[in-house]
């Protein structure tokens, strides 16, 4: 059995930019004050160090170049890993990433796109309207973009280092509150998780709850709270919404026939709502009860943290809606 | 330039002009299924830059014409292919209109339709051919109007900081679409912004070919040696519409009868013997003929082609 020890997110992250460019020249990265500084979140420490300005570049603040620079220096035959200091920021460089990520291949009928788009992404306490989004479904909606959201440092490491080998272009949403969060990860470098295989995070037999990212941990510690009640969730965390793993939802539900889905982005049209309309599509019969989702609010996130806190779900949230759904 | 290079500038011209006509003549006749911007009298900036660049250099180029694509020298028949969606043509079918070719092997990489993807997909290029050492120039082309947005600035700040190999060549015809350049710039040049990013900005007439090469050979070569990014502003005017169909309403010095002032094809076209001069043109117009003629008889793309290439 491969060795594992226990790292933080953030690490784990770190761990896989530096285990792979030192597999791949190819590999190099850019983005805003990641280099002398390692990162505003610190994500990229040390990497200018080992691997020097050239591969770890510093940019000025031009999310356009940051982006459209590394869909040129994908087709220049480099892979390039670049970081937006916030995912919010997929707006502002939103024609690089939805029209050249997404498209150019489509669009010429060559050409392959292999750039990942690092995206500090969801709530930490105060960053405002701008800097605090889930977005991630935006990547679900525009053909082209795989989508990566990682809730466990193992998983964080192993999609990054899949998303890096992989041809396409890849939104990467790392979620800024689990940054410090720790957890085993394995040691073997070459130990990759692929894409579109969903992690079943805890078994149940009562109801499945889906849930990705800083929700994870929340539906798990509900789970807990509601085992004590007899509700038994089952959590399955799809780790990538594209590609999307949807059999071994529906297989989940086949087996608990009960859906909740949660997700820190505004209710409407989020993920949550494909899902669930997948699900119908081909188990219907299996629902014993409706599809329900705890999601965030439909409304901008407001800077003060407590009321941020209020527009995202809570373990309570996850708990109520389990309990009452469970009674239906 | 010595003589037989520009003969073989002017061959690469008049090809582009003859290209020019035959496409309209369709157009006109048959109708399109896309939009022809056509690039009538502007030949000789297309032609003149690309005759300075390597055959490995990367290009991207602007969306008025093929002729940055016959200069690199990708296949007619292809080009037109795409231009009336055929299967032969280089997106496999997906054309349709003026907008996307591309040819790896040649390094021709696209275009972005959302004018101005071109200034940071092609500073990103030079960026990787900084990386890996393989020598290899972009040259960015685009019109006076795509100057005006943002992405111009985040990479020719970038480009010049860096000292990326790009080579920024503006065709200055004088339209974006319906707005002429001297109401939407404080300055009368584009050249006029490069001091701003520290690099030299040259002024070029963009109706003599071989200025226009000389002046791009100087800049590849500064690019090359990592001494940086050189704007280029071909001066040169829009002939016909925007697109073919475009009645100007809103332009009172139109171009009547294709009267293109100091015409490129003409201007070389006297520095070369007339029997050459003469074999070259019959060769141009029947390789156009027979290239187009190939396009037309080839099938529309199966619809299949809908599902393909979205992933590698």
């Amino acid at each position: 059995m491969a060795s594992e020890r226990v790292l933080g997110y953030a690490r784990a992250i770190n761990e896989a930019l530096a285990e792979e460019m030192r597999r791949d020249e190819r590999v190099w990265m850019m983005g805003q004050d990641i280099g002398k500084m390692g990162g505003v979140f610190g994500l990229t420490k040390g990497l200018q160090e080992e691997f020097g300005a050239s591969r770890v570049r510093d940019t000025a603040i031009n999310e356009t170049f940051i982006v459209g620079g590394a869909a040129g220096a994908a087709l220049g035959g480099t892979i390039p890993v670049v970081e937006l200091q916030f995912a919010d920021f997929v707006l502002t460089a939103a024609d690089e990433v939805f029209h050249k990520l997404a498209k150019w291949r489509y669009m010429h009928g060559q050409f392959e796109m292999p750039v990942v788009v690092r995206l500090p992404s969801g709530v930490v306490g105060g960053a405002g309207a701008e800097h605090s989004q889930s977005l991630e479904t935006l990547g679900m909606h525009i053909a082209g973009l795989k989508v990566a959201v990682p809730a466990t440092p193992a998983d964080a490491k192993g999609l990054l280092k899949s998303a890096i080998r992989d041809p396409n272009p890849v939104l990467f949403f790392e979620h800024k509150g689990l940054y410090r969060a720790k957890g085993p990860v394995p040691e073997d470098p070459e130990l990759v998780v692929p894409f579109g295989v969903a992690n079943v995070a805890r078994q149940g037999r009562g109801m499945t709850v889906v849930a990705t990212g800083l929700m994870v941990g929340r539906a798990l510690e509900a789970a807990d709270r509601l085992s004590e009640d007899g509700i038994d969730l089952e959590v399955v965390d799809p780790r990538t919404l594209v590609p999307l793993d949807i059999d071994t939802i529906v297989a989940s539900v086949e087996k608990t026939h009960r859906l909740l889905i949660v997700h820190e982005a505004p209710r409407t049209a989020g993920f949550g709502a494909e899902i669930a309309q997948q699900v119908q599509e081909r188990a219907f019969f299996a629902l014993d009860a409706p599809v329900w989702r705890v999601a965030g609010t439909d409304t901008p996130l407001p800077q003060d943290p407590e009321l941020e806190q209020m527009c995202i779900p809570s373990v309570d949230d996850i708990v109520e809606a389990a309990r009452a759904l469970a009674a239906v | 330039m010595n003589s037989a290079d520009l003969i073989e500038l002017y061959r690469t011209v008049v090809t582009i002009r003859f290209a020019e006509l035959r496409i309209r003549e369709h157009v006109e006749a048959e109708g399109f299924g896309g939009f022809w911007h056509p690039g009538i009298g502007q030949e000789g900036v297309q032609a003149g830059a690309v005759a300075a660049m390597r055959s490995d250099d990367y290009l991207y180029y602007a969306h008025r014409g093929l002729g940055y694509a016959i200069a690199k020298g990708m296949d007619m028949a292809v080009l037109f292919g795409d231009l009336l969606g055929r299967s032969t043509g280089s997106t496999g079918g997906k054309g349709g209109g003026t907008v996307h070719f591309a040819d790896q092997s040649r390094g021709v990489l696209g275009q972005g339709g959302t004018l101005g993807s071109n200034f940071v997909m092609g500073a990103g290029t030079a960026t990787a051919s900084q990386l890996l050492g393989d020598g290899r120039v972009t040259v960015v082309f685009f019109g006076d109007g795509a100057a005006g947005r943002g992405t111009w600035h985040e990479a020719a700040l970038q480009a010049s900081v860096w000292k990326l190999p790009v080579v920024w060549v503006c065709e200055n015809n004088g339209w974006a679409l319906s707005a002429r350049f001297t109401d939407q710039s404080p300055t009368p040049n584009i050249a006029d912004r490069a001091p701003a990013y520290g690099m030299p900005g040259v002024i070029v007439d963009g109706q003599d070919p071989i200025a226009v090469h000389d002046a791009t050979s100087e800049a590849i070569g500064r690019a090359r040696s990592g001494e940086g990014p050189t704007l280029i502003e071909a001066k040169t005017l829009r002939i016909r519409g925007h697109y073919e169909g475009d009645r100007q309403p809103y332009r009172e010095d139109k171009v009547a009868d294709d009267e293109i002032p100091n015409d490129p094809v003409h201007r070389l076209g006297e520095q070369v013997d007339d029997d050459t001069r003469r074999q070259i043109d019959a060769e141009a117009r029947e390789k156009v003929a027979a290239a187009f003629d190939e396009a037309l008889a080839a099938p529309r793309a199966d619809p299949s082609v809908i599902f393909e290439a979205v992933w590698a």
